[in-house]
């Protein structure tokens, strides 16, 4: 009743003894109580979001790229081990869903100004490949100039000599399974007996001539059966037993990969395609991972192209995979799996691609909270020996974590071909019915480099 | 009888309990997987077969585990009684065939007689459980006392 009359009897304008006037705004102090936050320890999903943010924000002030890259992979939890060679029906599909990628049949169109022309084999298959405008303008004005001759021209523009570079080819593949002498290769071990030595000899003989032309190679690092390892959360699932049970825990996956052979550059591949671009849908699974059958493990969570963070050939240029005696041709057609083929090529590239692009965007500082600001491109070859299939990654987003990939339109983009023979078969001293635009594709693919040079 | 080795005469005929018995799967499988309990002896290999050449249905994969039944719940006498073991098979068809499980008990469409008897029927019981219960005003509390 005091308060009341005391209020009654304060006009505007009049100081009271202790409160503020009403017409002068409050003066701008310090608040007395700090902001509401979440707590940190409840078991709330409010407190979770909370820990989480922290997390996020630990991983953005780390100083450098090793620290990011220890807090990004410090919690171990079971995940699912892909393997980018796996027997699963249909895992390209399932691989496709996990990573985010879209697969465009073919190879994509290259710009006209970054290759050097080809000598005459190079019409046809430029006209047969996958839409190349610009080159095919190209394609006109050089065939006249591109006469067919084994001879390089002597000129300005440095002519690639078929010639050289398929006697270069069979003389590699001669020496490992013709000349030189070689015991029976132990069970399931074909792989390893000839086609293997065979890949090395034609990709380093091959990287060495190409050098001249494309200084990139010559600043490259060959690695030979390198190890490349990605972890990544993509999507939600309740945990099922455990002392974590009924949890809502990301779906983690790790890719370890022993490709056969890698090349890695200082300087990045130029970006195919620009980094918004939707050239096609990625499916979408609503079965577990587990159904593909893919496993659980848990062990250490490394992110690694094939050389540590220091290294200057940062960047991936091409990688090769031979696959093993498991995944054989003569295996599927017995099994009257014919469709499943394909499968394992493109499974291979997609996955070992997805892992090598992302890990050196995370070399370079990118991650899930931290998105790619440009496209990280890479090529890989796979062969099982004898019938050789071409891969070119764009990564163009790796943000595929529950609460980042809602509003991302971003997808990546894998371009691939069927798989090709080389040749038809190596009988008495010479190959059979080589076929140059493979070794045409291949030789394209070394000498990719970016727009500078 | 005498040794057998490949190529010779087969004295001796095995029938062996060979069943598989699709069931439903208790998590949802991919279109393409049809998930069996087969007998315990049998492999991988026989089951293919046994798909194959007795149904003529084109498989692409077949994975097995075993599933152990419990042990754990005890009859009058405290024994433990175990839920014997099976094995179950997830066979993954080919050339592109699905298959879903079929509703086995599909909910049949009532005509208007039956309707209408079943309505009468939850009308009369609605009314004897009218007349078993008390006054409402009540609130429950019985009334064998009071004024």
């Amino acid at each position: 009743m005091a308060a009341l009359g005391a209020r009654r009897l304060l006009r505007p304008g009049q100081r009271w003894f202790s409160e503020t006037v009403p017409g002068v705004p409050s003066p701008p102090a310090s608040p007395l109580y700090p902001p509401l936050a979440a707590s940190i320890t409840a078991k709330s999903k409010a407190a979770k979001s909370r820990r989480l943010q922290r997390f996020n924000q630990r991983v953005h002030a780390a100083a450098t790229v090793e620290e990011k890259l220890r807090l990004y992979g410090k919690l171990q939890r079971p995940k699912y081990m892909v393997y980018p060679q796996t027997f699963a029906l249909n895992a390209d599909r399932w691989y496709r869903s996990f990573t985010k990628t879209v697969l465009v049949p073919g190879m994509p169109p290259r710009a006209a100004a970054a290759k050097s022309p080809v000598a005459a084999t190079g019409t046809t298959p430029e006209a047969g490949r996958a839409p190349e405008p610009g080159a095919q303008a190209l394609g006109a004005a050089e065939v006249p100039q591109a006469a067919k001759t084994l001879e390089p021209a002597a000129g300005a523009a440095p002519y690639l000599d078929m010639g050289e570079l398929r006697s270069l080819a069979c003389d590699a593949l001669l020496q490992e399974s013709f000349y030189q002498n070689k015991k029976r290769p132990f069970l399931y071990r074909d792989q390893d007996h000839t086609p293997g030595p065979f890949l090395t000899q034609l990709v380093s003989t091959l990287a060495a001539f190409l050098s001249s032309r494309n200084p990139l190679l010559a600043a490259s690092s060959l690695d030979l059966n390198p190890e490349v390892n990605y972890y990544w959360h993509h999507g939600e699932e309740v945990v099922v037993h455990g002392h974590r049970k009924g949890r809502v825990d990301p779906v983690r996956f790790q890719i370890d990969d022993n490709p056969h052979l890698q090349i890695r550059v200082p300087k990045q591949l130029p970006e195919v395609v620009p980094l918004e671009s939707d050239l096609g849908d990625v499916p979408v699974i609503d079965h577990k991972p587990s159904k593909l059958p893919l496993f659980k493990k848990q062990y250490e969570n490394k992110v690694f192209i094939g050389s540590k963070v220091a290294d200057p050939c940062c960047y991936g240029h091409t990688q090769f995979h031979l696959l093993p005696d498991k995944l054989k041709r003569e295996r599927f057609i017995r099994e009257r799996l014919e469709d499943q083929i394909e499968v394992v090529y493109r499974s291979n590239g997609i996955a070992s691609l997805f892992a090598w692009t992302a890990a050196q965007a995370m070399y370079q500082g990118f991650w899930s909270e931290a998105d790619v600001t440009r496209p990280f491109v890479s090529q890989a070859v796979v062969t099982d020996g004898k019938y050789f299939a071409f891969f070119c990654y764009q990564l163009n987003t790796l943000a595929l974590t529950a609460e980042t990939i809602k509003n991302n339109p971003r997808k990546n983009i894998c371009w691939g071909t069927d798989s090709k023979p080389l040749y038809d078969v190596v009988e008495d001293g010479s190959v059979k019915g080589f076929n140059d635009e493979v070794l045409l594709q291949l030789v394209r693919f070394l000498l990719n480099r970016p727009k500078e040079l | 009888y005498p040794l057998f080795q490949r190529g010779g005469p087969q004295l001796r005929i095995f029938r062996p309990n060979f069943f598989m018995l699709a069931v439903r799967p208790g998590v949802p499988q991919p279109e393409d997987t049809v998930q069996f309990r087969v007998s315990m002896e049998m492999t991988k290999v026989d089951i293919r077969n046994y798909l194959e050449r007795i149904y003529n249905v084109p498989v692409a994969a077949v994975r097995t585990r075993i599933q152990y039944g419990a042990n754990n719940k005890r009859n009058h006498r405290n024994q433990r009684v175990k839920k014997p073991d099976y094995k179950v098979a997830y066979v993954q068809l080919g050339q592109g065939q699905t298959f879903q499980f079929p509703n086995l008990f599909p909910e049949k469409e009532q005509d208007s007689e039956t309707r209408s008897f079943d309505d009468f029927r939850d009308k009369y019981m609605e009314k004897e459980k009218q007349k078993q219960e008390g006054d409402p005003r009540r609130g429950g509390v019985p009334d064998w006392f009071g004024l």
